[in-house]
């Protein structure tokens, strides 16, 4: 299925990609931009990270380290400290993919886009977050209050068949929901920029006045969307936290 | 070769992803945390050490303040002591001074009694023992004969103490 939207006589393709073999190469390769990017400042930390007075990357980083820390310590309690790496590792990962954004150009296949702007790469992470949920609420609860969990609440047991429903409902939602959540998020953002560019067609009697609204309206957008870069990256990591929270507190 | 297939199914990109967010993870995970980790503990640890350090010398300097205005009392009372004292010791030896001065006073004007009425005993003395020959010589030269001393010697006596009880009484009465 091809989206077309039709806009000052411009097509506006969405979700469209590189691909070879069944991949999508420009979301892989801008992955791995991220994935350098990512490591490379792990690197340069390990290298320069210092307990005298922090640069300001290390303080960054250790802000974030410790804002996770504080949140998994505050729900989870001290068993969640495995929880840490996987939260704080999302969301630098995630930030540094979302902010790809301000790259973008607006065509129909970025260069270097958000990578997270394709559902492989948020299904991916979502996946990476709730297959370890479960594991843990079966380390927590063992295979048969995994099981009593999700049929004998919250309605009385002779309702097991609507528990058994909601709480399937519940549990698929929850990685489909983060990976369209953030998917959507940066999908729209890259067809806002898309829309902006095809703003350039717009002449009033050959004065290029579309040119000058994409000029204006590009940076503007672009400021934006590192905001919503920043708060996605922020609430994935916190979901992720909470489904934890949930996955492992609950045992009482 | 550029395709666009519904963008909300999932291909064969999801499986390189999982896989490339795992590499990151377990580098961030093995080699970069830890590191972090430390480093905000020992600096924590470091904090901890100097508010510590920090806190000791604030008592020892409070401890020393408070010293200094233990001595500082201290001193303010020696020195109160010491006026005090000195003034005592004044005020005694002004009492004694003044005792002295009474005494020496004292002294001097009993000597000075003594000698006026020394010198006055001996001028009533030396008057009286040449009065009896006076009063014979002017009697003498009165009478215009010889006055027989032996014989009159009786009368003469008689007058000079009269006149010595007039003088002494008169000196009695004026030596006070």
């Amino acid at each position: 299925m091809t989206s077309v939207v039709h806009f000052l006589a411009a097509d506006i393709n969405v979700g469209t990609h590189v691909q070879r073999h069944g991949l999508d190469l420009d979301t892989i390769w801008s992955t791995l931009a991220a994935m350098v990017i990512v490591m490379a400042m792990g690197l340069y930390l390990r290298a320069k990270a210092t307990k005298g007075v922090p640069g300001k990357l290390q303080l960054a980083w250790e802000m974030g380290v410790q804002a996770v820390q504080t949140q998994v310590q505050g729900t989870i309690g001290p068993s969640g400290a495995a929880v840490v790496p996987l939260a704080v590792a999302l969301f630098v990962f995630i930030l540094v993919a979302n902010w790809f954004s301000v790259l973008g150009i607006g065509s129909e296949i970025e260069w270097i886009g958000p990578p997270t702007s394709d559902i492989n790469v948020t299904l991916a992470l979502a996946f990476i977050v709730i297959i370890p949920v479960h594991i843990a609420s079966i380390r927590n609860r063992g295979v048969v209050g995994y099981v009593k969990h999700y049929v004998s609440q919250p309605f009385p047991k002779a309702l097991f068949l609507v528990n058994i429903f909601i709480n399937g409902v519940e549990e698929i939602a929850k990685p489909l929901t983060l990976a369209l959540r953030l998917f959507g998020n940066l999908l729209s953002g890259g067809l806002m920029l898309a829309l902006i560019a095809a703003l350039g067609v717009w002449t009033i009697a050959h004065v290029p006045i579309g040119d000058v609204a994409t000029l204006a309206l590009n940076p503007v957008w672009k400021i934006f969307d590192l905001a919503i870069g920043a708060i996605q990256a922020f609430i994935f990591a916190l979901l992720t936290i909470l489904y934890f929270d949930t996955a492992m507190s609950e045992a009482h | 070769m550029t395709a666009s297939s519904n963008f909300l199914i999932p291909n064969a990109t999801l499986i390189v992803e999982i896989v490339a967010f795992l590499i990151v993870l377990g580098f961030l995970a093995k080699y970069v945390l830890p590191v972090l980790n430390k480093t905000l503990e020992e600096r924590q640890e470091q904090i901890g050490s100097a508010l510590e350090a920090a806190e000791t010398a604030r008592s020892e300097a409070a401890e020393a303040s408070h010293q200094r205005q233990e001595t500082l009392d201290e001193a303010r009372r020696q020195a109160r002591e010491i006026v005090a004292s000195a003034n005592k010791a004044a005020e005694r030896i002004n009492a004694q001074a003044e005792e002295r001065g009474r005494l020496e006073y004292d002294r001097l004007v009993a000597r000075a009694d003594a000698e006026i009425a020394g010198a006055r005993q001996r001028a009533v003395d030396e008057v009286s023992s040449k009065v009896g020959a006076l009063v014979i010589s002017v009697a003498r030269q009165v009478i215009g004969r010889e006055i027989d001393e032996a014989s009159h010697r009786g009368l003469i006596d008689e007058a000079v103490a009269a006149l010595r009880g007039s003088v002494g009484t008169s000196s009695n009465g004026t030596s006070n």
